[in-house]
């Protein structure tokens, strides 16, 4: 079942981590991969109006070996499944998951006794980094969750980009 | 003199190593301070089609080559056209018989390719039935 544990890098050095994982984190490719209408909230948040640009999380990578974030945007039937990993599988370490929406955390409205076509939150299949709510999350929670990761990324928050509390 | 070219050779020389490092470089550190190996869950990691689907099949195929009939008939009138500009361009400049000659010569030969291709039937518009083996 191959390798699922992160395999370090030959070469460790404190600083420069600190310096790639800051460049990483401020240019993160995400993969051009809907699943359901999460995709349109993640497609309004590329364009202009949301403009993902700010970030440096614009570059919509077609192909899944250049891209360090697939945003599962929507709902993950059994028969998708296989295919999701084997886009798990491609994309090159370091690699980051994003679970947009309800059902890409857990099955959101499809779970009831007795489903068999969901699968239950992308974390079923491989490990998520952050989980954004919503049915579907607007496109500032995308930001918001881009941003979470670019922190989980480099240990801050992005400078001067205020933190918005639940209220 | 011959210093001066030793130096310009050095120069390109110079030059080249700095490109050539350039390309090379980069591979270098990324293979120092990249991850040593991608995670994967279904190991699927080198399959070479990269939306998701399982290849059906081998790309090593054997298909029917019945698109060279096109090819040969293009070939037939393109060169044609091609070669003929040019002459188009000087032919009034001076008229001479073997100029007229020439051009007879030429534009017969590559007729033959027409009429090769008249003689396989291209010009006949009805199915064409190959055996694929």
């Amino acid at each position: 079942m191959g390798s699922q544990n992160i395999q370090d890098a030959i070469v460790q050095f404190a600083p420069l981590d600190k310096l790639i994982s800051l460049g990483r984190a401020n240019s993160l490719w995400p993969m051009t991969f809907g699943l359901a209408c999460c995709a349109i909230e993640m497609m309004a948040t590329g364009a202009s109006r949301f403009d993902l640009a700010r970030f440096g999380a614009e570059v919509f990578r077609p192909s899944p070996r250049q891209c360090d974030v697939m945003i599962v945007a929507g709902t993950i039937s059994k028969k998708m499944a296989p295919a999701v990993q084997t886009l798990y599988d491609q994309m090159p370490e370091p690699k980051w998951v994003i679970a947009m929406g309800n059902c890409a955390i857990s099955g959101g409205p499809f779970v009831f006794e007795g489903q068999y076509g969901i699968v239950e939150g992308a974390d079923q299949l491989f490990p998520v980094d952050v989980y954004i709510p919503g049915c579907p999350p607007r496109p500032e929670a995308l930001i918001e969750g881009i941003l979470e990761l670019e922190e989980k990324i480099t240990g801050s928050r992005r400078k001067s980009w205020p933190r918005v509390e639940a209220g | 003199m011959a210093d001066q070219s030793v130096l310009d050779l050095l120069y390109v020389a110079a030059f080249f190593l700095g490109g050539l490092g350039f390309s090379a470089v980069p591979f270098i550190i990324v293979f120092f301070l990249a991850p040593r190996k991608t995670r994967n869950y279904i190991d699927k990691t080198s399959q070479s089609i990269e939306c998701g689907m399982v290849p059906i099949g081998d790309a090593w195929i054997r298909f029917g080559i019945v698109y060279y009939l096109y090819a040969l008939i293009f070939l037939a009138f393109d060169v044609d056209v091609l070669f003929l500009f040019p002459v188009a361009m000087a032919y009034n400049d001076t008229f001479a018989v073997r100029d007229f000659v020439e051009l007879i010569i030429f534009v017969g030969i590559l007729s033959l390719a027409i009429l090769y291709a008249w003689k396989k039937g291209v010009f006949r518009w009805d199915r064409k039935i190959y055996k694929t083996q």
